[in-house]
């Protein structure tokens, strides 16, 4: 075990030292990069970013500093991205459907749209979950709404507007009522079921060791499929309610960012979600492995992210 | 008993509270339809309270003394002077723009002895610039 | 429960000379660059996480512990020696330390703040170490209608502050609460009040506003003082009685229910994540004056003052550590900062943390207990040299801390946009200051005002707009009463203190 992880590590920085004067020459940043991330440390997006930064650091030999910029899920630090001008070495790092669904219900009000960044790639995918605290008296997504329905109503915790709309669909759905708590960030969340002052809640990664530890629940999964780590929990849409996110994890930079910037740094994006520490930090973070769409994926996932979310998420 | 001071400071925060609430808050806050409490709930209250609070300690001042006017006018000097230093930076950076502005601060502040002008002008931001771009790998504004 | 051998196993694998190399390296980073204007203890975590990549975990750990405690002691250093605090939590402590250093006794103001500083710390230490486990319990029943009372209660604490004219205090506070609502609404993220400047949605950046109202607006007011003087910044006059150079163990032991009282505020609003450091300085600042038998001699040079503020604003960052690592929340941007190198170290905070990596957790609480030790032999050498430092003529050390505010708050700020920021609230903040209205007061209506709206917004919601069900708190009704007791209290003491 020791040895193969050796050995990859062996293999892989080969590879680099063949790959990374390739593009040393071609471009290289006049100046620290910066990695913006559009949310607080200490949260899943964080650590991944700072990681990913550290390794890319060390391929390519850049400067590379992570800043935090956190609001709106990610909407703040977009918003300042698109009004900068173009230096060729801002990064920011999101994740996409908080952005696709402000920009669904209110890009008129927004300074930008998918057009206004150059994308560079993805990092991977999030899983989203519905968790209740273990002593919930339901135990998937229908008992829920049946106990919401009895009690008249049932506090639930969110920490983004997409889940915000994701329970106003269940409740135009099934008529059942939900009283939602906007919470800062998931580790919020966890505190207000663990403290009893709500029922349920979403997590995106924060709830894992409270699953391990059997004090919370996973009530649904909010992705499209099932989750990987709970694959007999039903989805929201197999319990009948029709909404989904699949947050996906991507960095842009602004659009008109020179060409060669775009190649160089995509590649070492691409480079780093190759290295095995980086899938370690990917496999604490979303309990996935890293995935890359490239630049031309990337922009496809958004385009159509959009589509979708106009669809789903549309007033 | 010189009541001017109060007197100005309490027309003014009346007036903001009152801009705030009838002008400024209703174009630049959003409404929203559902939701525990609107974006402009807080905003509003705290305005009413501003104005009413402005417009008692106009009415009712009490005897607080202005700094001296020369001093206040020395500052507003010290303030274009760093006003300009920031809009040279943003232009020129601040590898050209530290060294002249500390000169100028110096030379303002009375400073004329060459070897604590020169600590202040070359020495420091050499200082900042190798910390901050060498040490750090940082960039300076 | 974590059984011994694994204690005993974690304070071993701590208690090593490359473990304290660590140790002192971070403190040493944390006291100079927490002391430097403008950058502060938040600032140097920030520029230290990148440097623990390539460690251990339990050297990166150390490294960070002794970065964190020895920025809390290095924020207190402009504040006392300049009046300019770079932190909101250290401006409760210029309000005594500064007019002590004036008097000539600047490593006297220093050294009392340096001590109750750490002895806070430690107080906070000893809490998480022995009993976080069932605390954290207790935080978890504070829900955000409990948090509500809880900031009334802080803000009613307020009250005691508040100099000759109630209606100036609630000015300041109404304005630094309109300041705090620039940015998205708490619940439907919405631009408010931005202007058009995007970069105003996350709320006007706390290092700009703070920097900018405490720090700047007093140098400008200095630098107008000082047009044409060539005196040094700071003088330590050499009385010849070497108690005014010194703490004696009788001044440090006069002040030991002070600072009982501040750690125990600290430890409690340190432990309830969202408070944070600067309320409660000022609430043990304001408690401590109003329960002394001499409330005038604060505000000017009263050690009692420096002890309330340090011992409680460093408690906090402790006891911050309890919902962190029992929980993985963290209560402040530092113990957020914290949590980030730890996961990024492996160490998954929350409820396994002590099963599944005890040695680890151990291993950090002996590196904190090796940081405070650390922490006051490094402050004691460091002190002497800050003292020098701004012994120096004001013209270099006002222009030098101008520089240092502007580069500092552009890498908090990312840009000049937030240099900008903290120049505008430093005009507002000295023109506050010349009519008379409390600064302090302002900053933390601003500092706590976001989480207030927050905290309304998620109890409107939980009680469905129903405003009695806070009767069912036993909580929330005991601290809405004792704010009502304590307004009326604050404000009878402050006519009787006009009478005189």
């Amino acid at each position: 075990m020791k040895l193969t992880t050796k050995l990859m590590a062996l293999a892989t920085s080969a590879v680099m030292a063949l790959a990374s004067p390739a593009f040393a020459e071609d471009w290289a940043p006049d100046g620290p990069l910066t990695i913006q991330i559009g949310f607080g440390a200490g949260g899943s997006t964080d650590t991944m970013g700072r990681v990913l930064a550290e390794v890319m650091k060390k391929n390519t030999g850049w400067n590379i500093v992570v800043e935090n910029k956190p609001g709106g899920g990610g909407v703040a630090m977009f918003t300042g991205l698109s009004q900068r001008p173009v230096d060729n070495k801002t990064i920011g790092m999101g994740v996409s459907i908080p952005v696709l669904v402000q920009l669904v219900q209110r890009g008129d009000q927004l300074p930008f749209d998918t057009d206004s960044f150059d994308y560079l790639g993805t990092v991977a995918k999030a899983e989203l979950a519905l968790v209740a605290s273990k002593d919930a008296p339901f135990d998937d997504l229908e008992g829920m709404i049946a106990y919401a329905k009895e009690q008249g109503s049932l506090p639930v915790a969110t920490m983004a507007p997409p889940q915000v709309l994701m329970m106003n669909q269940t409740k135009s759905t099934t008529g059942a009522d939900f009283n939602l708590v906007t919470a800062d960030g998931g580790a919020e969340v966890m505190k207000l079921i663990l403290g009893g002052q709500v029922m349920a809640g979403f997590g995106s990664g924060e709830h894992y060791p409270y699953l391990e530890s059997g004090d919370m629940k996973v009530i649904a999964g909010a992705n499209q499929s099932r989750l990987s780590y709970a694959p007999d929990v039903k989805t929201f849409i197999e319990s009948g309610v029709n909404a989904y996110v699949d947050p996906i994890f991507f960095l842009a930079m602004r659009a008109g960012t020179d060409p060669a910037a775009i190649e160089a740094i995509s590649s070492a994006i691409d480079e780093a979600t190759k290295a095995p520490e980086f899938a370690k930090i990917v496999q604490n973070a979303v309990k996935g492995d890293p995935i890359n769409m490239g630049t031309d994926g990337t922009k496809q996932m958004m385009v159509d992210g959009l589509a979708n979310a106009k669809i789903l998420f549309a007033k | 008993m010189n009541t001017m001071a109060d007197r100005v400071s309490g027309l003014f925060f009346m007036a903001l509270g009152l801009a705030m609430y009838f002008w400024i808050n209703p174009n630049y806050i959003e409404t929203v339809d559902g939701g525990n409490i609107s974006p402009a709930t807080l905003p509003n209250i705290i305005s009413i309270i501003l104005a009413i609070a402005g417009a008692f300690i106009a009415i009712k001042p009490t005897d607080h003394q202005l700094r001296n006017p020369v001093l206040m006018a020395k500052t507003g000097l010290y303030v274009t002077l760093l006003t300009a230093g920031i809009w040279a930076m943003s232009w020129f950076g601040f590898e050209y723009v530290a060294p002249v502005l500390a000169l100028a601060l110096m030379w303002l502040i009375g400073e004329r002895r060459p070897l604590w002008l020169s600590l202040g002008v070359v020495a420091m931001p050499a200082i900042i610039w190798f910390l901050v771009t060498q040490l750090l790998g940082r960039a300076l504004p | 429960m974590v059984e011994f051998s694994t204690i005993l196993a974690g304070f071993g694998d701590a208690f090593s000379l490359y473990n304290l190399a660590f140790v002192l390296f971070g403190v040493v980073l944390g006291q100079f660059v927490g002391a430097v204007p403008g950058i502060g203890p938040i600032m140097a975590m920030a520029i230290a996480i990148p440097f623990t990549f390539g460690l251990d975990p339990l050297p990166a750990i150390a490294f960070l512990v002794g970065v964190n405690k020895g920025g809390l002691v290095g924020g207190a250093v402009p504040a006392v020696l300049m009046n300019t605090p770079g932190t909101p939590d250290a401006a409760a402590t210029a309000l005594d330390g500064y007019p002590l250093a004036k008097q000539g006794k600047p490593l006297k103001a220093t050294k009392m703040a340096l001590f109750s500083s750490i002895t806070g710390d430690t107080f906070s230490d000893i809490v998480l170490i022995t009993v976080s486990a069932p605390l954290a319990v207790l935080a978890l029943k504070m829900g955000p209608i409990e948090v509500v009372a809880l900031m009334i209660f802080a803000f009613s604490i307020l009250a005691g502050l508040i100099g000759n004219s109630l209606t100036k205090g609630i000015i300041a506070a109404a304005f630094g609460l309109l300041a705090a609502s620039v940015g998205q609404d708490p619940e439907n993220f919405t631009p408010r009040l931005i202007f058009g400047y995007w970069d105003l949605f996350d709320g006007l950046a706390l290092p700009s506003v703070a920097i900018g109202m405490l720090a700047i607006s007093e140098i400008l007011h200095r630098l107008s003082e000082a047009h044409g003087n060539m005196r040094p910044a700071i003088i330590a006059k050499d009385t010849g009685n070497p108690d005014d150079r010194r703490v004696t163990w009788a001044e440090y032991w006069s002040c030991r229910f002070t600072m009982l009282r501040g750690a125990t505020i600290g430890t409690i609003l340190g432990a309830l994540p969202g408070i944070g450091s600067t309320a409660a300085a000022f609430m043990s600042y304001a408690m401590t004056k109003a329960g002394s038998k001499d409330p005038g001699s604060f505000g000017k040079g009263n050690i009692q003052g420096i002890a309330a503020s340090e011992s409680a604003n460093s408690a906090v960052v402790g006891a911050n550590l309890i919902p962190l690592l029992t929980l993985g929340i963290p209560g402040s941007v530092g113990a957020a900062l914290i949590i980030s190198a730890f996961m990024i170290h492996g160490m998954q905070p929350g409820p396994l943390l002590f099963e599944n990596q005890g040695r680890l957790v151990y291993g950090l609480f002996g590196a904190m207990i090796m940081a405070n030790f650390v922490n006051l032999w490094v402050g004691q050498l460091g002190l002497r040299l800050w003292v020098k430092v701004v012994s120096a003529p004001e013209s270099i050390i006002f222009s030098s801390a101008l520089l240092l505010c502007f580069v500092g708050v552009s890498m908090a700020t990312s840009g000049l946009f937030g240099v900008a920021i903290m120049l505008i609230f430093a005009v507002i903040g000295y023109l506050m200051a010349s009519f008379g209205y409390s600064l302090v007061i302002f900053i933390i209506a601003f500092f706590l005002g976001p989480r207030f709206e927050k905290s309304i917004a998620q109890s409107l919601a939980l009680t469905d707009g129903d405003l009695t069900q806070v009767l069912k708190s036993p909580v929330a009704l005991a601290l809405l009463i004792l704010s009502v007791v304590s307004v009326v209290w604050f404000l009878r003491k402050n006519v009787h203190g006009e009478d005189e």
